[in-house]
Order: C-alpha cells, then structure tokens, then sequence
C-alpha cells in the first residue's frame, strides 16, 4: 500500500489547506472563485455507485456518472446561478462541505513536485426552506492537483458516492 | 376522507379538470394506487440492453417487489420474484451482475438463473430427498405477466393483464420514435437513482403534456444559452398528442422535409438514414409532412421519456439526447426516480459521447432542466399535505372554454399523421388523459 505523506510534510499541508479554502467557497456559493481554482483541463466526475457482489469486481454504474464535468460544462452550470431564473438555488440552500481524512500522496515520478494526489472524506449538508428535512450526501474523493500559476490548482476529482441512491433532490450544488 | 362517496367526487373532479390538491401527498390515496393501480398496470423495470449477455441480471422493482430480470443461459429473458420459496430471504442482494446461479444467504437454497430450484443443503437428510420435497418442478414466482417492446421490458402484478401492446395502444407509434431509431434499437445506461419528496405523478403529468411550464421554469437554459428552443414563442407552437396509453409533447420545426428536419435538430446523415428504414411513412410524415419533433411524453402510469437537443460546447449546432425515466412511488410524498440515458445502438461513437454529455447537462440528478423541475414539484407535494389542500380544487383545464368545447381545434389527420389526438398550443389534454385513467384504475374493484 502507498503511504501518505507525513502530517507535517509541507505538501500535506498545502493540499490540506486547498481542500478547507475549497470548502469555504463552495459552502458561500462563490462559483466564479472556485472556477478559478480549477485548471483549464479540469476532469469532474461522480460515477453512479451500485451495489453487486462482493466478487464482481466493480461497484459503479458501467459508463453512468451523475457529474461527467470538464471546465466548460462546469462553467455553464455556474452561469445558470447567475440568471434570475435558476430557481432550485433561489432562495440558496445553506451548504456545509465538512471535509475529514484527508491523506497526501506524491506522485508516482519522484523528480514530479508539480502533482499531488490527495485522498478526502466529505459530508455535505445542504437545508433548505423551513419545512423539508436536511439532505446529507456522503462520499470519498480522490483529487490530483497541480501546481501552476504559482499555486495549487484542482486537475481531476473523482467523487465516491456512499449512497447508491442519493437522498438529494438534485446535486445543483459541488462536491 | 375514505368514504367511498368522497373519493367519487375526487374523482368527478378530476375528470372535469378540477384537481383536488390533496390527490398529490394523499396516504389513503396512495394505499388504493398500491392495490388498484400498480397492482394492475403494466409498469416498466429495464430495457433489454440492461442485460446483454447470458447470465446478465438487474433487480428492480414494482413498488414494494423486487423481481430478477436475468437473461438465463438458454438467453430467454425473466422477470422472477426475488423471494426463496423456502423462508421468503430476498435472494439477490446486489442490483446488477452475471450469475448462473443465486443461492439464498439463509439456508442455502439455489436456483438457475431461469428460476429453477436445483440444490438445497441436506436434502436427503432433512426432507429424505424427491420424496420430502421434490425438486423438480420447484422454481421462483415469476412475475404474474411479463412482456417487452422495442427492448423496454414491463411487468404487471396482475396475471390477467390485457397484452401490453394492446395496453400501450397507439402510444407504441410514439415510443417508436424514442425507443426504434434502427434494426438494433436503444441501448441504455444507468439509472442515475435519486429520491424527491414529491408525489410520483407530477412528474408524470408534466413530461405528459406540460409546455407551458418550459418557458418559465427552464428559463436559466435559455439564459445561458445552452438550449435554443425553449422560449415561449416556440413552445407553443408546438402539439401535443395523446394516444392510447400514452400522450407527449413535440416542437414545431422550420420548413423543409423529413432529412432537413431530422438533421435541424442534429442528427447525423448516417442515422437518419438508418432511422428512415425503421420508421414507418406515417411516422416520418409527423416529421417531415406536419413539422413536428417529439419532446417530453409519459407512457400512463409512471414511465416518462425525454428527446431534446442542446448546443455542443462552443458551437451553435445541436445534438438530441433521449432520456427514459420510472416515477417510482415509495410513498404518497416520497418519489425514487431512475434515469436512464439512452441511445441508439447504431450510433457513431462520437455521437454517443457527445449525446451522453447533452444528457449529462439537461436532465437525471445533475441535469439543469430536472433542478428547477423538482425544485417546484418538492414544493408543490409539501403544500398539497395541508388542510386547506382540501378545499382547494387546483384549475387544470388550460384548453378548455366554459362549456367544455376546446380553445384551439385538434389537429386534423391531414395536418398531424399521428394517431390520436393532437393539438397546438398550450393546454391541459394530457394531463386530463393521464389521470382520467388514474381515476378509472382507482375507481374499478378487484376482479
């Protein structure tokens, strides 16, 4: 098994701090800041998890995701916000990305500083109105990011749902 | 309520097309669904391409029966009650796989994968073997009725269920469209699975018929300029149709013939070709003669399809998506939806990747049309809870003058080729329709 970084390795903690800057922005609904921490080459995905046996040798949907994002659809979904006319954010939900059991890795090529991998939990609250319960999605995401223009931008993430069936009307909202 | 005087003149009401509001977060009202209407209809489960190979499986169900849909190694296709016979253990766990076998967890009964009953442990000990309990002849339920068409594979509870074809009616002209674009037919992903506190018919009722809700609701797309139809001058050009089991929604298309209409809305050369061959003339003249493209529809009760086709990334051109999607009761306010994408067989690759992304982008649980779409009908079903529900009739009869003659004439058969009847222009028809037939299935008793 590949170890993670040390705790106190200064990577770690670059990329430990990416993911809680992250967090805040996504909880705020700053779209158009986020977008920015995202590289131009952005891969987003959320692949449908399904239950199967435990010898079946996968555990997602074959060729279905919920998110099957790159930088521009990504863009278009922030646009939307944007309009007077996107209405399941209209009144916003009130968003928390509790984000835990973060791990570092360094990338496979030694002489490689410019990617990290970078292994999280996150819980998303998400409560809306005043008479509907509170919908939760748990999931585990699997991020590499890369260092360019001076700072640690998002280059791929994969989002592990918990649920095969999520208790979320919609994910209008980031993971 | 529950005095069966009330519930006539919920009925009455809705058949006019007055809505009792209540009807949407009803319990007693859902219990009689369970046992008059999902007890009885035909309802969808998979699509053929679920399970492509012998062996393949999906497990879904109808309300609250979980059935095997497995390809068996002979490749004949089931639907088997996952039940064991012996202490009533759901047999199959996972929701997809490749087995030969399923043998329950409990005590290790085990059945081919066409239902049989073939081992269980000690049977010679324990039953002293044929004689105790004979094997042979020994299989899972299967389903009471069970039947496909154009690779979409149904269920009904009841086992003297008219044949589906004659239950869809002439709604298979219209599934055609969505469901046979070549000789191969669909092949689906998924379902994306989510679920909504919203009652499993508003979804239904508005891929049905609802146009008029495009232009406001989905007003963000438009905006964004990822969808250039939607804007209320094009919607209501458009007709609806309601035909047999089924009704939808289409967009009027600019001048030309069945190839420049077909291409217009972005498919390429080689599948329209393909769909020329598969179509009948009466099919491709609703295209190419009357101008009209399929959109939204709902095959009665709870099974909807979507055909729309959003700009590409950087470009003006267009290319459809199909979408098929269940409304899957779990209870009177609660709705699991499951959201296939679908495409044809045929297709170029390229045309599948991209097909797929624009499905990605529009509709299922990140879909930018679907957020607004449940964002209103969430809503809609917590209000419909209250009291004062109760004393509201909700005017669903958008179409229809006072004395009940229509607003706008239906179509004629020289202008729509399409069987049943069409209409342009906003309007409540097939709302009316669906759950006109909602009514009937609830007001009949048991045989």
């Amino acid at each position: 098994m590949r170890k993670a970084l040390p705790f106190n390795d200064a990577r770690h903690l670059e990329a430990h701090q990416f993911l809680v800057d992250e967090a805040y922005l996504l909880d705020a609904q700053q779209y158009d800041a986020w977008l920015d921490t995202l590289t131009d080459d952005v891969r987003y995905v959320m692949p449908v998890r399904v239950t199967t046996a435990r010898g079946a040798g996968f555990d997602t949907s074959p060729g279905m995701a919920h998110f099957d994002e790159d930088k521009y659809s990504l863009s278009q979904r922030v646009a939307r916000f944007a309009t007077e006319h996107a209405w399941t954010e209209d009144p916003p939900s009130r968003l928390r990305h509790f984000v835990t059991n973060v791990r570092t890795f360094a990338g496979d090529d030694p002489e490689d500083r410019a990617h990290l991998l970078v292994q999280s939990a996150e819980l998303l609250f998400r409560s809306r109105g005043d008479v509907n319960e509170s919908a939760q999605v748990s999931c585990g995401r699997e991020d590499v990011l890369r260092w360019c223009d001076d700072r640690w931008k998002l280059a791929r993430r994969s989002i592990i749902a918990d649920e095969s069936v999520l208790r979320m009307q919609n994910l209008a909202v980031f993971l | 309520m529950g005095a069966v005087t009330d519930q006539r003149e919920v009925f009455e009401n809705v058949r006019r097309g007055m809505i009792p509001a209540h009807i949407y977060n009803d319990a007693e009202l859902f219990a009689l669904e369970k046992e008059r209407l999902f007890a009885r209809a035909w309802t969808f489960v998979a699509h053929e391409s679920e399970i492509p190979r012998d062996g393949d499986y999906v497990v879904r169900r109808v309300l609250d029966d979980s059935f095997i849909i497995t390809r068996d190694s002979a490749g004949e296709i089931r639907a088997l009650f996952n039940m064991c016979l012996h202490r009533g253990m759901q047999l199959c766990r996972a929701e997809l796989g490749n087995a030969s076998n399923f043998r329950c967890p409990y005590h290790g009964w085990s059945y081919r994968n066409d239902g049989r009953l073939i081992g269980l442990p000690f049977h010679r000990e324990a039953y002293g073997g044929d004689d105790g309990l004979a094997r042979s002849g020994q299989a899972l339920l299967p389903a009471p009725s069970f039947a496909g068409y154009n690779g979409l594979l149904f269920v009904s509870l009841d086992a003297h269920a008219e044949p589906l074809e004659d239950f869809l009616g002439d709604f298979r002209f219209y599934l055609d469209f969505y469901t046979k674009q070549s000789t191969g037919g669909l092949e689906v992903r998924g379902p994306q699975r989510w679920r909504i506190r919203a009652n499993w018919k508003i979804g239904a009722e508005n891929f049905a018929g609802d146009m008029y809700h495009t232009p406001h609701t989905h007003a963000s797309i438009v905006d964004i300029g990822l969808f250039r139809e939607p804007t209320a001058q094009k919607r209501k050009d458009g007709a609806t149709y309601w035909a047999g089991r089924g009704g939808g929604t289409t967009y009027k298309l600019p001048p030309g013939g069945f190839d420049e209409r077909m291409s217009y809305v972005g498919y390429p050369d080689e599948m329209i070709d393909r769909i020329k061959a598969v179509w009948t003339p009466r099919q491709r003249q609703v295209v190419g003669e009357d101008g009209f493209m399929i959109s939204a529809a709902t095959c009665f009760p709870n099974l909807s399809f979507v055909h729309n086709w959003p700009k590409l990334p950087g470009s003006n051109a267009v290319l459809p998506f199909i979408s098929i999607r269940l409304w899957q009761p779990i209870s009177e306010n609660e709705t699991e939806v499951c959201s296939w994408f679908a495409v044809d067989s045929a297709a170029p690759p390229q045309y599948k990747r991209d097909s797929y992304k624009a499905y990605l982008m529009c509709f299922g649980s990140t879909g930018m049309f679907e957020q607004d779409d449940v964002e209103n009908w969430v809503s809609l079903t917590t209000t419909a809870g209250g009291a004062m529900a109760r004393r509201l009739l909700l005017n669903s009869r958008m179409g229809l003058l006072g004395n009940d003659r229509p607003v706008v004439e239906a179509l004629t058969a020289e202008s729509f080729h399409g069987p049943g009847r069409a209409q342009v222009g906003y309007n409540e028809y097939n709302q009316r329709a669906l759950l006109g037939l909602w009514a009937d299935y609830l007001e009949a008793a048991g045989a």
